[in-house]
């Protein structure tokens, strides 16, 4: 008799690779075959990843067809199979999986899924409080360089050379035929952040986003103004951080202690 | 818990529930819908939960495998019941994973004694994590192991006995595993010690045909059928009146037809079916 382990170990392989053969000895007697019980799992498995991917990926699936999305899913699926009793996240290597299929047309598409992708984890991320002005008012000007703002918990950054934003929302309702959108009509550089269950792209000029991208990982104030303005002459740091507080994109700070070294930062201060 | 029929909670009712306040005993709510940080399903289950009272039911914690428990997994669940505050907290007795890949479906264990140690000190863990006694719920199957040497009945009574849980009696799914491997329903139902039982569901299931032979799958897209109902008469007369649960997981109707759903499930119980307990 097999242990419980091996028993387990052996129907997973028959679930996610197709590989029955050695589950079917495990499959009491019945008057059908052993394979057609196994196959019923089979079918709920890989329609309950597939609902999970769909529900992560409508747009991907408009634009790619029901049929070749269910056939990458479970492509997707063989090759990377959940790794938690949650599917959420079952999707997150999704964009990266159809980028490595190399094909002519996937440019594009690889760059909608990333969007995609982020408008579910702006989705899902935990709310937060707008900044504290008063409590920033109070901070002395000789601490500004050490000061370190916090972005919202939904706020991801978006880079593409193709219009992704705009064949995202021609695509997401899928009562609605969508318009034709030119390939090479326009790249976009976005934030993608939800505020109040409210889901919103607000569309960056190169140095915010640098400055964005900077704050995203934990660098000071001050290096990322200098990133901003590296990457951008027309950058205008306190414009930026006005726009960015009224959008309640930037939502907290710290002062940072000069002990607390972040290998990261360039240190301009 | 209410003792009148509570309803499955699913995100295409959110709204519904919270604009027209239904007269609903309580919701029970997958606790995985519910694991995000924020976003409108966390925050539409806080406001209806402020209102109704709650179970909390668990697809995903695995634990039949003999994976470790995921500790992630069992962190999140432990922040959704400090969230919402449920009455019950429940899980199936199945796995879904082994060596780190999940399947995420509730496949069923071998009824054997060394599965009846392994998922009776997964729950204990379980327990212990989250302070507090949770239900197990059977599952529907469409397979049995060859190494099985157990009852079902006596698996799932056993477990409990050593564990400490609760039983969450889904009589729907006693009705298809039975029509399935060819057991009675009623010999079930007497090899389940009476006061263990805390919950039941009722869900619907469908019929196919798989080489030949007429196999009920466990769906939760139809109506309840005669022969649960009949079950479940049959159930309130030997556990007494337990909060029970109307599920429906696909081809999700309106909200009225669950309401005269958990109707009907209240209607039997009026008529005195349930005595004993």
């Amino acid at each position: 008799m097999p242990s419980l382990r091996e028993l387990q170990t052996r129907v997973l392989d028959a679930l996610l690779a197709a590989s029955p053969e050695n589950a079917i000895p495990l499959i009491a007697g019945f008057s059908g075959p052993a394979a057609s019980r196994l196959g019923v799992y089979r079918n709920n498995v890989q329609s309950n990843f597939e609902e999970a991917l769909r529900s992560s990926f409508p747009v991907i699936r408009r634009l790619v067809g029901a049929d070749y999305f269910r056939q990458t899913a479970r492509e997707f699926q063989r090759l990377h199979p959940s790794r938690s009793g949650d599917l959420l996240h079952a999707g997150a290597g999704f964009p990266d999986y159809l980028a490595g299929l190399h094909h002519d047309d996937f440019t594009y598409l690889t760059d909608v899924a990333r969007l995609e992708w982020l408008v579910q984890e702006a989705l899902l991320s935990a709310e937060h409080a707008p900044l504290d002005l008063q409590k920033l008012a109070r901070i002395a000007p000789a601490e500004y360089d050490a000061l370190c703002f916090e972005l919202h918990p939904t706020l991801r950054l978006f880079e593409s050379r193709y219009p992704a934003l705009r064949i995202w929302e021609a695509n997401v309702d899928s009562d609605v035929e969508p318009e034709t959108i030119h390939l090479h009509s326009g790249g976009d550089r976005l934030a993608v952040a939800r505020c109040r269950l409210q889901l919103q792209f607000h569309p960056l000029s190169a140095g915010e986003h640098c400055f964005l991208n900077s704050l995203s990982r934990g660098e000071s104030f001050a290096t990322a103004v200098a990133l901003g303005e590296d990457s951008d002459p027309r950058f205008d740091a306190s414009a930026a951080l006005q726009r960015f507080v009224a959008a309640e994109a930037v939502v907290d700070f710290r002062i940072r202690d000069l002990q607390d070294h972040n290998p990261q930062d360039n240190g301009t201060s | 818990m209410p003792v009148s029929a509570g309803i499955g909670l699913r995100a295409q009712h959110h709204l519904h529930v919270l604009s027209a306040s239904p007269q609903t005993a309580w919701f029970e709510a997958h606790s995985e819908n519910y694991f995000a940080d924020g976003g409108s399903h966390v925050e539409c289950l806080s406001r209806i939960r402020a209102r109704y009272p709650l179970s909390l039911h668990g697809v995903g914690l695995s634990l039949g495998s003999t994976d470790p428990l995921n500790p992630q997994h069992l962190a999140n669940l432990r922040r959704a019941v400090a969230r919402f505050e449920p009455a019950l907290v429940s899980e199936h007795l199945s796995w879904s994973s082994a060596g780190g890949r999940f399947a995420n479906d509730l496949l069923p264990l071998p009824y054997t004694e060394e599965a009846l140690r392994h998922v009776s000190s997964r729950i204990a863990q379980v327990q212990d994590a989250l302070g507090r006694q949770i239900l197990l719920e059977n599952v529907s199957s469409y397979l049995q192991f060859q190494s099985s040497t157990l009852p079902e009945w006596e698996f799932v009574a056993g477990v409990a006995a050593e564990s400490g849980c609760g039983i969450l009696l889904d009589l729907n799914n006693i009705y298809v595993a039975a029509h399935n491997h060819g057991f009675a329903c009623h010999d079930y139902l007497q090899g389940i010690p009476q006061h263990l039982v805390q919950e039941f569901h009722l869900g619907g299931f469908s019929r196919i045909d798989l080489d030949g032979q007429e196999l009920l799958i466990d769906t939760h897209g139809t109506p309840v059928c005669e022969a649960v109902w009949d079950l479940y008469a049959a159930a309130l007369r030997r556990f007494g009146d337990v909060p029970t649960l109307i599920e429906w997981d696909t081809d999700i109707p309106a909200f009225e037809v669950l309401e005269a759903e958990a109707g009907k499930a209240d209607a039997l119980k009026a008529a005195g079916h349930a005595v004993a307990a």
